[in-house]
C-alpha cells in the first residue's frame, strides 16, 4: 500500500502501510508480519530499519508536509506495533 | 556520452589529498571522467576536477544508518545522489563503509528482490581472475537465503566483469563434507546443491582464500570480515619478514637485490591498492568501496573497476539474476 490523501487515515491504515513497507524491505510477504512481532525477531536491522523510516516519511508526507520521525525515538521502537502507534500518535489518528 | 564516476573527496584516511591525486591521475592516464564531491573550504587544490560543492562529512567512526539521515548533505550522500539521478555512472568512497553501504542502499534503492546488500571483495588470485570474498562485512548476521543470493550475486559479477563462463562457487566452512560447520552453513550448503543454476563446487576452507581453487567463496558478513583482515594481516606480516630478513647481512642483502625484481611484481599484484577496490552487490547503482587506507594508486583503480562495472552493465546483469519471483 502507499497511502495517499484519498486513503483515510486511521490506526488501520498505518499498520497496513508499516506491514507493506517492512514487507518491501525484508523481501517477506506482508502476511507474515504480525502486528505484535518484533522488528528483531523479523531480522530487521538497524539499516532496515532507517529504510523503514525514509519510506513511511515519504509516503506520509501527503498528510502532514514534512512529516518526520525523530531518530532519537527510534531506540523506542522495537515492533511493528511500536511503530503503528508512535505514527498515530505524531499524527493525532485514532 | 558517458556519465562521470562520482568520487567522495572527503572519504578515507589520506583523504583529501591522496583522493584528489587518484582522480587526476584516472583522468590523465586512464581518460575516466570524474566529479569530485566535497567540502570546497577542506578540500584544497581540485586539481583541475569538477567538484560538487556539500557542506558535511561523515567521519569514519559515524554510526552508519544514522550519519546518513543526519548529514544529507554529506559527500557520501550526495555522491549516491549523483548515481540516483542519472548524474553520474557510479559512486566511489575509501570512507565509512557501512555508511558507504548505507547511502547507496538509500539513496539508489535495492535491486527488487534482493534481501541484503553485499560487499564482495576481490582478492588476487594467482595465475587466474581474482576471486571474490562475499559477503567481505556487510551483514553480520545472515539467512541461508542471503548467502545464496550474495552467491547468486557475486557469480554474475565474475561473469560479467571477470568474463569467466560458469563461474565456480564455493561454501566457506571449516570442512570439506557437507556434514561440516553451523547450521547455517550446512542449510546453505542444501540449498546450493539444489540450486542447479550455480556452478557450486561444494565446501572450502580458510586456507582456499589465496590461492583459490574457486572463483566466489561465499560467507556472512561476520566470517568473510574476519577471513579478509586475517587474510590482509598475514599477507602484511610475510612482506614484513621478508624485508627484515634480506636486511640481516651483507649476503642477503645482496641476494635481495637479485631477488626483488621478481618478488615486487607478486607483492604489487598481492597489495589491496591494486584491487581498486570491494563492490556492493544489490543495490541500483554502482558502488565501489576502497580500502580506508586507499591511496592515490588505490583511487585510480577503484575508479578504473566502476568504470568498467559500467561498462559491462553488472547492474542490468544483476537484476536479471535476482527475480523477486525466486525469493525464498
Amino acid at each position: 500500500m502507499s497511502a495517499d490523501t484519498a486513503t483515510p487515515l486511521n490506526r488501520e491504515t498505518i499498520l497496513v502501510l508499516v506491514r507493506d513497507q517492512l514487507a518491501e524491505i525484508l523481501e517477506k510477504s506482508p502476511d507474515d508480519i504480525a502486528e505484535d512481532v518484533s522488528f528483531e525477531d523479523l531480522g530487521a536491522d538497524s539499516l532496515a530499519l532507517i529504510e523503514l523510516v525514509e519510506a513511511l516519511e515519504e509516503n506520509l508526507a501527503s498528510y502532514e508536509d514534512g512529516f518526520h520521525i525523530d531518530d532519537e525515538d527510534l531506540e523506542g521502537l522495537t515492533s511493528v506495533r511500536d511503530a503503528v502507534n508512535y505514527v498515530a500518535l505524531k499524527l493525532q489518528v485514532a | 556520452m558517458t556519465l562521470p564516476i562520482a568520487l567522495d573527496a572527503m572519504g578515507g584516511d589520506f583523504a583529501p589529498g591522496e583522493v584528489i591525486a587518484g582522480a587526476r591521475r584516472a583522468v590523465d592516464e586512464l581518460g575516466l571522467s570524474v566529479i569530485l564531491v566535497g567540502v570546497p573550504d577542506l578540500m584544497g587544490d581540485p586539481l583541475g576536477l569538477e567538484v560538487v560543492a556539500c557542506t558535511e562529512v561523515i567521519a569514519m567512526d559515524d554510526d552508519p544508518a544514522a550519519s546518513v539521515r543526519k548529514k544529507k548533505d554529506s559527500s557520501l550522500v550526495r555522491a549516491a545522489e549523483l548515481v540516483r539521478d542519472g548524474r553520474a555512472s557510479a559512486m566511489v568512497s575509501a570512507g565509512n563503509t557501512g555508511a558507504t553501504m548505507a547511502s547507496a542502499l538509500l539513496r539508489m534503492g535495492r535491486l527488487p528482490g534482493v534481501i541484503r546488500p553485499c560487499i564482495a571483495t576481490p582478492i588476487p588470485n594467482p595465475g587466474r581472475t581474482s576471486m571474490l570474498l562475499v559477503d567481505a562485512g556487510a551483514n553480520a548476521e545472515c539467512s541461508a537465503e542471503m548467502l545464496v543470493q550474495f552467491a547468486q550475486m557475486a557469480a554474475t559479477m565474475v561473469e560479467a566483469h571477470y568474463h569467466v563462463a560458469s563461474p565456480s562457487v564455493g561454501l566457506l566452512s571449516i570442512g570439506e563434507e557437507s556434514s561440516k560447520g553451523t547450521p547455517l552453513v550446512k542449510e546453505t550448503h542444501q540449498l546450493l546443491s539444489a540450486l542447479g543454476t550455480i556452478n557450486f563446487a561444494g565446501n572450502v576452507e580458510g586456507r582456499d582464500l589465496i590461492p583459490s581453487p574457486v572463483d566466489v567463496i561465499v560467507t556472512d558478513g561476520f566470517t568473510g570480515n574476519v577471513a579478509l583482515k586475517t587474510l590482509e594481516g598475514a599477507l602484511k606480516y610475510v612482506f614484513s619478514a621478508v624485508l627484515d630478513a634480506v636486511g640481516t647481512n651483507e649476503a642477503t642483502k645482496a641476494a635481495g637485490e637479485v631477488l626483488f625484481e621478481y618478488l615486487l611484481p607478486v607483492a604489487a599484484k598481492l597489495r589491496p591498492e591494486s584491487q581498486g577496490g570491494a563492490l556492493l552487490l544489490g543495490v541500483e547503482g554502482i558502488c565501489v568501496i576502497s580500502h580506508g587506507s586507499s591511496n592515490a594508486t588505490a583511487i585510480m583503480n577503484a575508479l578504473r573497476v566502476a568504470d568498467e562495472m559500467d561498462r559491462d552493465d553488472v547492474v542490468a546483469k544483476l537484476k536479471a539474476t535476482i527475480r523477486p519471483d525466486q525469493v525464498a
